[in-house]
């Protein structure tokens, strides 16, 4: 009889805790969905019900560059992904270059990114891609690109090399061998990679506030407008939120399997 | 092979190692919005930094605090949150689905959430707060609570991580020293203690390792929830850097901080590289 009500105590005190997990990390979000559908005078009725619109929505986007912001950040977001996954792919190659590559790209990781992103900016200045997308991609990719090569070298190390061989014996070329075998191996824990960081570039936001201006709208910018200029709009911000997580929801939610993938590796 | 490596050298040289050298150069020179002459100062600019009360008794103490509580904490919850889905439930998916939520989403959009919620006189939370009776907090116009809450922030972003992280691990643990453990009447508290802990060593240290590498970079959610104030008490590192380069536009000054900041840095990482190998190949 104790037993079984000790039981289902533990199995009400695990219920509560589950419940607990899925307070704190949807409430905050639920919150700012409920902000960004209420009109200007109701956003500050918290628990009383007003009536929900969509108008801030149509109102950002009218109003501000909020479009091609979203368009912008989306373009950003996959080039830089596929070119520092290009760069890296070709990078997997070499002996004593591959070790001491390895240890710039650890020192490089350890280095604060305000560090390098405020020169950065000098040089941007000086080559004439500040304020461009040139400008913004290029840094990313050297971000990702030191990321990724640390992975990548997980995953390819992680691939029986007799496969390679296997496949060099049936008349492959190095090139081919590379291709056909260990590239299919590797797929997932590449897309995992590409997802990661796509999510990254999307969300990135220091480098956005230093290196892009007027002609360069980014999503994480235009939200950042909001935030510092009056502050009041709770109901216009929100909104903008909103749109800016919906392409990372979408993403992360058809690509969950590989995002936890990512993150573990 | 060498030619395979190069796009990626390059342009790691161009936007990385390029810039570093510009800015220690910048760095030792007198170059602000009063005198873009650029004059070399020699040490002038380091000594300014580390002379600064601002930097010292606010922007270090401040980002070191930010880098233990916020990876002591989020470790602590992220460790229990993954023994507790460690177990097969009804809706574990579910859940775990929404536990990667907060790493999807920009900092900038969880620091604009968060500063909502606790607005002090709309916020959800706020009210929520008076409503149960808690004492009124000032959420953002005291130092101590609003770099609570920058913390707090950073705790809600990388929970998760960790969670899912030693998820994997504990997935991924042999179960027979747990079978032989319960065997011998062992109590959960003493199995967690005894074998979960010292088997999940290795991964733990080196989540701390890159957690710790990543606080002391903070700066999206530092700048929108607070943007360093009130009045400069919750400047972290990044943001110290930025206004010094960007605000007052001392180039710079901003350079040498950002020296000063690489510098403990790459102390800070070689430290606990050192850290990392010796204890995860002892626990081999």
């Amino acid at each position: 009889m104790i037993a079984l009500a000790l039981g289902s105590l533990r199995r009400a005190i695990f219920a509560i805790s589950v419940a607990a997990i899925f307070v704190l990390f949807v409430g905050p979000i639920v919150i700012l969905g409920v902000t960004s559908l209420r009109p200007a005078s109701g956003v500050f009725y918290i628990w009383r019900g007003t009536n929900f619109t969509l108008n801030n929505f149509v109102e950002v986007l009218h109003q501000s560059q909020m479009l091609e912001a979203v368009w912008n950040s989306f373009v950003l977001s996959t080039l830089a992904t596929i070119l520092s996954l290009g760069i890296t792919e070709l990078s997997r190659f070499g002996g004593w270059i591959q070790r001491s590559w390895f240890a710039t790209i650890y020192l490089f990781r350890t280095v604060p990114y305000i560090s390098w992103v405020l020169p950065l900016y000098l040089v941007n200045t000086r080559l004439g891609i500040y304020d461009t997308y040139l400008g913004l991609l290029l840094p990313h990719i050297a971000v990702h690109v030191c990321f990724f090569s640390w992975l990548m070298k997980g995953f390819f190390d992680g691939i029986n090399p007799s496969m390679e061989y296997a496949a060099l014996i049936d008349g492959c070329t190095r090139w081919g061998a590379f291709c056909r075998v260990a590239l299919p191996a590797a797929m997932p824990g590449i897309a995992a990679l590409a997802i990661l960081c796509w999510l990254s570039t999307w969300n990135e936001f220091l480098f956005v506030l230093i290196l892009s201006g007027k002609r360069t709208p980014l999503i994480t910018s235009t939200m950042a407008q909001f935030v510092t200029e009056t502050g009041t709009e709770w109901n216009l911000m929100s909104a903008t939120a909103v749109l800016a997580m919906m392409p990372a929801l979408l993403v992360t939610s058809f690509g969950q399997k590989y995002v936890i993938r990512g993150l573990q590796m | 092979m060498l030619f395979l490596i190069a796009p990626a050298g390059i342009v790691l040289a161009c936007f990385e190692i390029i810039p570093i050298l510009i800015g220690m150069n910048a760095s030792f020179r007198d170059w602000s919005l009063v005198n873009p002459q650029r004059t070399w100062v020699g040490l002038k600019q380091y000594v300014a930094v580390f002379t600064d009360p601002v930097f010292l008794k606010i922007v270090l103490p401040n980002t070191f605090l930010l880098m233990v509580a916020s990876v002591g904490v989020s470790l602590a919850l992220g460790l229990a949150l993954a023994s507790l889905l460690n177990r097969s439930f009804l809706g574990r998916a579910v859940v775990r689905t929404i536990i990667l939520l907060p790493l999807t989403i920009a900092p900038v959009i969880t620091a604009t959430m968060m500063r909502w919620s606790f607005n002090d006189q709309f916020g959800v939370i706020t009210t929520f707060l008076s409503y149960v009776g808690a004492p009124d907090i000032a959420w953002l116009s005291d130092r101590w609570p609003s770099f609570a809450l920058v913390i707090m922030t950073d705790i809600w972003i990388w929970t998760p991580w960790f969670t899912i992280i030693l998820l994997a691990a504990l997935q991924g643990l042999p179960p027979e020293p747990f079978e032989a453990a319960r065997i011998d009447a062992a109590t959960p508290w003493c199995i967690f203690r005894r074998l979960t802990l010292p088997m999940l060593r290795p991964v733990i240290i080196v989540c701390v390792l890159i957690r710790a590498i990543d606080a002391f970079r903070t700066f999206d959610q530092v700048w929108i929830l607070t943007g360093g104030g009130p009045a400069r008490s919750t400047e972290v590192f990044s943001v110290y850097t930025y206004v010094l380069a960007f605000v007052d536009l001392d180039i710079g000054r901003g350079a040498a901080a950002a020296g000063v900041g690489a510098i403990i840095m790459l102390f800070v990482g070689g430290v606990l590289y050192k850290l990392v190998n010796r204890s995860v190949e002892v626990s081999r």
